[in-house]
């Protein structure tokens, strides 16, 4: 029997958003993805309620929810776990985070769980971006005991490749970081392609290179996206970066890998197309739908 | 064999297995401020010097100069973003004078921590900030 890969998209807390691409999501999409933490607010002790979000998202799985199910299956993918962190008093925060995610999988039980392999809540600051880890045993060590508390949570957990704009050295290193934290039995890779294609061109390594060194059939999820330059006047320099914006069209570059890559996850139960809030009018809205159909196309080609 | 030891793989000659979780910390608190200073590279110089790091230090001093600038300006622009989401008073004044709201934003960023996770805790801190700065957003 064949593996059954599903075709993914990203609800963003963003009412114009939501209501623009409801109709394409809905009909094309076989699940949801959601970051977590985008439907919460924090009480003044710290304690973590729900927005209206919550809820609407909900309505919108009961909504689109397949024939046989009461709700269109939900995957979660953080941004602010900051599951590399090596400060000990980030611990009561991550604790009161991963309350408030038992309480959401009760409520979307999610097929999955993933954050970036990154830092967020850096020097006891939140910084919004995740931020690149040092490649050694000991920050391999402290992810794999995040994400084995996760998975104490959610039984399926992911890391995913990094989007950083500098790195503590050769970028390729990621993959031996990756390697360390795929010890944790049962733990995946979310692969996200734009974040490596992003990186090949801003750091100057071959995509390729990356993929040989990593066991893509660890890989639970991938990721699609496009992405923007940085304007030219930004650095002094003059140079520009490839921006991981999700902010337009994906990628021909993206495409291509991920045809070359499917075949190889052989774990792989989803691809998400990802896009932001705040970057989709109402003459996006075929592109997007076009592009989802694209993707199923790819994936049901794949086998 | 502890849990830190097990990942073989990792490690090089000048960046051995032994960093350990208290350079690690001081890393973060080091790049923390200079993601917020009015020259991060400089900032980032600097901290590459600090003792405190032992061997990452070189790494540190490694670092692309353009893409740790860029990273301080994408965490300028997400804590911006933050705030007037959180912020109606914010919002507006951005709205009526560009130019003062981004001068202030500026100061506010340098000086203060970002300790804030959500839009409305963000709004909070920028105006303690303003009642201390005596600005009336």
């Amino acid at each position: 029997m064949g593996r059954r890969v599903g075709v993914g998209f990203v609800l963003q807390p963003e009412e114009r958003y939501l209501g623009l691409l409801e109709p394409v999501f809905g009909e094309l999409g076989d699940y949801f993805e959601i970051a977590p933490e985008t439907t919460w607010w924090a009480e003044e002790d710290g304690s973590l309620r729900t927005n209206g979000f919550a809820e609407r998202f909900a309505e919108l799985g009961e909504r689109w929810a397949p024939a046989s199910a009461v709700s269109k299956p939900f995957v979660a993918h953080g941004v602010g776990l900051s599951l590399g962190g090596a400060r000990p008093e980030d611990r009561p925060r991550q604790r009161r985070w991963q309350r408030r995610i038992a309480e959401d999988h009760r409520r979307f039980n999610f097929a999955w769980l993933s954050d970036h392999l990154a830092v967020t809540d850096i020097g006891g600051e939140a910084h919004a971006l995740p931020l690149p880890l040092v490649p050694t045993p000991t920050v391999a060590a402290l992810v794999r005991r995040r994400l084995a508390e996760l998975r104490s949570i959610v039984p399926a957990v992911a890391v995913e490749n990094a989007a950083h704009m500098f790195t503590f050295g050769d970028p390729l290193e990621e993959t031996e970081l990756i390697a360390g934290v795929l010890e944790l039995p049962g733990s995946h890779l979310l692969l996200d392609l734009y974040n490596l294609v992003m990186m090949a061109e801003n750091m100057g390594f071959a995509a390729a290179d990356y993929l040989a060194r990593i066991d893509l059939s660890r890989v639970i999820e991938l990721h699609i996206a496009g992405g923007s330059w940085s304007p030219d006047g930004w650095l002094p320099s003059g140079r520009s970066y490839l921006l991981d914006s999700h902010s337009s069209a994906v990628p021909e570059a993206v495409w291509s890998l991920l045809e070359q890559v499917l075949p190889r996850c052989t774990g792989l139960r989803g691809v998400t197309l990802e896009r932001m809030e705040g970057t989709v009018g109402e003459g996006d809205v075929r592109a997007i739908e076009a592009e989802l159909r694209r993707l199923r196309a790819v994936v049901e080609a794949s086998g | 064999m502890s849990e830190e030891r097990s990942s073989s793989e990792l490690g090089r000659a000048d960046d051995p297995a032994e960093v350990g979780v208290a350079q690690l910390v001081a890393l973060e608190e080091g790049l923390a401020v200079a993601l917020r200073a009015r020259d991060p590279e400089r900032a980032l110089a600097e901290l590459a010097l600090r003792p405190e790091l032992g061997g990452l230090g070189r790494r540190v001093a490694a670092i692309s100069g353009d893409g740790f600038r860029l990273s301080a300006l994408l965490v300028a622009r997400l804590r911006f973003e933050r705030l007037v989401q959180g912020s109606d008073d914010a919002s507006a004044w951005f709205d009526r004078d560009p130019g003062g709201f981004a001068a202030a934003f500026r100061r506010y960023h340098a000086s203060v921590p970002a300790s804030a996770l959500f839009p409305v805790d963000e709004a909070e801190l920028f105006s303690r900030w303003c009642e201390d700065a005596a600005l009336d957003p």
